[in-house]
């Protein structure tokens, strides 16, 4: 099947849950994969995502070719890791229009014009508009970079090092353990709702209530079930977890020095500095 | 109403960090405190449950569109405040990692805007104090009134103020050249409508649990002495009823599940501008509340100063620019080259 | 001092989740050290409940549970969990780390084992029972008769007197289900086994107990009770397929 079938079986065949079921299992997949960058301390990458986004979010609205410049660190680990591109523009779906649409305003209340492509004046509203779509799709790049290169499990183990609350961690890892049962669950009750419902859409409103309510109560067994089998493997109050890969010196090196770098690109406008000195 | 990264300002972003993250602190005390740590597992399989439960689409009568929930109100009122804004925490966290629902730097901000006021506002101001009362008499069917009372209210207040939330932040961020009273014009209407979905949708789960196991609710069972508290909670809970009526006024019906993705960016048939009853040549200039809203902005001025429409570059610029970023796609390429050879060569 | 014969005691145990609707009555029954027990019966006959007490995670309303001479009691929980091990019916409850290794570290690292050591046991455990590949496996990315496995392993793991196991080979394929048998029949330790799949009970169990309506109604040598169709079939249980052959034609 090629892809664009496959698209159209997977947007029929599969319900909400299951597509969501299918999103989790690929970054999974994605992150089990072997390159340079999945080796590297769950806390570099981490760190550097933060940097590179905080970084990206801070370009003046105005500076567009200052900006664009930044769309290199994603593209140098798309391929060093071999990820596909396309998994992560069908993310863009949900972040996208939200920020296009709140930078559509921009045209129609900024229109004095910035520059001249050609005869064509553009003005501030359209370049600030721009700049704002690109910083959407640049920071979601690169947080998916980041999941996609480390296991959750690695990741809490650096949220642990940053001292983030180990109630919160555990509490991050188990939901993302049940997250998968759930949505499984809900998954088979739909498929199960809308084959003694055909025709209906959503669910209807008599059954508001008990549809989930009856999931709920259920899963209330299954936590104490769950605890239960936590109490009788010796369980007191605290989670142990495989340490952190050690923070090596190739690490701390690929942090500072792309931090380092971002922080040089945002200071000096690389791409004006390039053009400039091509044209001379 | 999931922020992006790109909508907020690196400040505001971590401001709403540092606010989330004393809430977080706080919570985490208190349930060490409480004792209810025991509660891990139940909170962790009630956030998954939440999750694939936001994806349910309920039809709403009479209008064949659907609504969702989010969930903010559930959680507290089966976890507490404190249980049901950790669990809050990890959904979000979990729909920004790997559904990219939401953003990183943003999280902060979405914690604060969806998950404190539905878990804190929520549960404090109005689910305990609905609860406790003696509103609709006494008995079963009174109890299920003040549970779907609470969960509306709760969820419409919450909803309007994560939504006000919303607009703070972005602006702050001077990240839309769209005035402040016009996005709070947009806003607010459109969450009173997703709010009162949302707060039937939980009524009813919450109603069902009541009926079956009681026990799960918070404050389901009648407090000691009530009347104590009785005054100050019929006030609160008016000013939160005036709150909804005074809304209500300018209820309309959405088509979308989301509402900040509807009033942003409107539905496919007419325009965004039109959508929003938005003319350009007069619209948001002229109102006192964009007025407002650039005085406030002024006085913000520690913030990323957007609000100048020339900057420094001209147009004697503007063709290295091009010429520089032509040179940067090239390097795209060369590296998305490159980068195939290193993997060959590792493997 | 007399060595304990007796793994498992219940005497005159009661149990009922509301007043008035007894799930158990005056229950007795003793496990002995190294014996394989099946416990049969209809759905709602008390299996589940029985496991439980042992494991204290309900207290008995009347009567004594005794766990390897100790009574349960506040002081002895601990000692008397560390001595079982249980595998729940629901593998998805038990496995709740993210890997299938820490997962089975879980219980080691709980009760003070240091990590290395902890790791070398994982292997081993592993080795034993022949899933080394499942060590890094995310727990949710496993398929049923592998989660059954990797739940087998974490409670291995802990190194039991006595494993209690609720419906080990419920909903599993064939093949998954001939591995847990196996497995199972491995197995030196006290054993105690839940299921309505009787012919596992029969291939797994030297003793069997029948139970209805919360009484022990049988209690003997496997093979006399699963062949005696009068007895099975007057408490909702049928005779194992191999003793019945085939019903239909």
């Amino acid at each position: 099947m090629d892809d664009a079938s496959l698209l159209w079986f997977n947007s029929k065949a599969m319900n909400k849950m299951e597509k969501a079921l299918h999103e989790l299992n690929e970054m999974d997949d994605l992150a089990a994969m072997d390159s340079p960058i999945h080796h590297l301390s769950p806390l570099a990458k981490l760190l550097t995502t933060i940097a590179y986004i905080i970084i990206t979010v801070s370009f003046h609205k105005y500076d567009l070719s200052g900006l664009m410049i930044m769309v290199l660190w994603p593209i140098l680990l798309f391929s060093m890791t071999g990820i596909p591109v396309r998994t992560c523009f069908y993310k863009l779906r949900i972040v996208l229009p939200l920020v296009m649409a709140v930078g559509l305003f921009n045209p129609f209340f900024d229109k004095a014009p910035m520059l001249m492509l050609g005869n064509v004046p553009v003005s501030g509203g359209v370049i600030s508009m721009v700049t704002l779509m690109l910083k959407g799709v640049f920071c979601l790049m690169a947080s998916f970079l980041l999941i996609a290169t480390t296991s959750i499990d690695a990741l809490c183990a650096a949220l642990r090092k940053l001292h983030v609350p180990g109630t919160l961690v555990t509490l991050l890892l188990l939901t993302y353990r049940y997250v998968g049962v759930m949505t499984e669950e809900l998954a088979i009750m739909t498929d199960a709702y809308h084959l003694r419902a055909p025709g209906q859409k959503g669910i209807h409103i008599s059954a508001w209530g008990s549809f989930l309510g009856q999931l709920l109560l259920r899963s209330m067994d299954r936590a104490q079930d769950l605890y239960n089998s936590m109490l009788l493997r010796g369980y007191h109050d605290h989670f142990h977890y495989v340490e952190m890969k050690p923070f090596r010196m190739k690490d701390a090196l690929y942090t500072l020095g792309w931090i380092a770098v971002f922080l040089l690109v945002r200071y000096v406008d690389v791409a004006q500095w390039m053009g400039s000195h091509v044209m001379r | 109403m999931h922020m992006a990264d790109a909508l907020l300002a690196p400040a505001v972003a971590a401001t709403m960090y540092v606010a989330s993250g004393a809430a977080a602190g706080v919570s985490i005390h208190q349930l060490r405190k409480d004792d209810e740590q025991q509660k891990l597992p139940t909170m962790a399989v009630t956030a998954a449950l939440v999750f694939a439960g936001q994806m349910i689409n309920y039809t709403i009568p009479g209008t064949g569109s659907s609504g969702h929930m989010c969930g903010g109100m559930m959680l507290s009122a089966l976890l507490g405040p404190y249980g049901g804004f950790l669990s809050m925490i990890v959904i979000l966290a979990i729909q920004c990692l790997f559904f990219a629902d939401g953003g990183l730097m943003a999280l902060g901000a979405n914690v604060w805007n969806m998950a404190f006021y539905g878990c804190f506002v929520g549960y404090y101001l109005i689910w305990r104090p609905i609860m406790r009362s003696h509103w609709f008499g006494e008995g079963k069917g009174a109890q299920r009134a003040r549970v779907i009372a609470a969960s509306i209210i709760g969820c419409v207040v919450t909803l309007q103020l994560g939504a006000f939330s919303v607009v703070l932040e972005t602006s702050l961020s001077g990240i839309t050249d769209l005035p402040f009273g016009a996005f709070v014009a947009i806003m607010q209407p459109i969450h009173l409508a997703i709010g009162l979905i949302e707060g039937l949708i939980t009524a009813a789960v919450l109603c069902f649990v009541l009926e079956s196991r009681p026990e799960l609710l918070r404050d389901a069972q009648p407090a000691g002495d009530p009347s104590k508290h009785s005054l100050r909670n019929t006030i609160i809970v008016l000013a939160a009823v005036a709150l909804v009526v005074g809304g209500g006024l300018s209820l309309m019906a959405s088509s979308n599940p989301d509402g900040l993705e509807w009033a942003l960016f409107g539905n496919e048939e007419s325009g965004y501008a039109q959508n929003m009853g938005l003319d350009e040549e007069d619209f948001g200039v002229s109102s006192s509340a964009a007025d407002k809203a650039e005085s406030i902005q002024e006085k913000t001025s520690f913030l990323p100063d957007y609000s100048f429409a020339n900057s420094d570059s001209s147009a004697g610029t503007t063709v290295s620019g091009i010429v520089g970023a032509a040179l940067v796609a090239v390097v795209a390429l060369l590296i998305s080259f490159l980068g195939g050879f290193f993997r060959k060569k590792k493997k | 001092m007399m060595i304990e014969k007796k793994m498992i005691q219940l005497d005159k145990v009661s149990f009922s989740y509301e007043p008035g609707r007894p799930i158990l009555q005056d229950l007795s029954l003793h496990i002995h050290k190294g014996e394989s027990v099946g416990l049969i019966g209809a759905n709602g006959a008390g299996k589940s409940t029985i496991l439980k007490l042992m494991l204290g995670l309900l207290t008995a309303q009347s009567g004594t549970v005794r766990v390897d001479g100790l009574d349960m009691n506040k002081e002895n929980i601990a000692t008397i969990r560390r001595k079982l091990g249980f595998v729940l019916q629901n593998s998805d409850n038990q496995l709740f780390m993210p890997t299938v290794e820490e997962d089975m570290m879980f219980a080691p690292l709980n009760y003070g084992m240091d990590r290395e050591e902890a790791e070398k046991k994982v292997d081993r455990v592993l080795e034993q029972l022949n899933l080394t590949d499942l060590k890094y496996r995310h727990n949710h990315r496993i398929s049923g008769g592998e989660k059954r496995m990797a739940a087998i392993a974490t409670i291995l793991m802990m190194e039991p007197e006595a494993i209690l196991m609720d419906e080990p080979s419920a909903a599993l394929d064939p093949c998954n289900r001939r591995i847990v048998i196996d497995t199972i029949r491995g197995m030196d330790q006290t054993r105690l086994i839940t299921s309505h799949d009787l012919d596992m009970i029969l291939e797994t169990c030297e003793r069997v107990i029948l139970l209805d309506k919360g009484q022990i109604v049988a209690d003997g040598r496997t093979e006399e009770i699963l062949k005696d169709r009068e007895l099975l079939e007057a408490h909702r249980m049928e005779l194992p397929f191999c003793f019945a052959g085939p019903r239909y034609r």
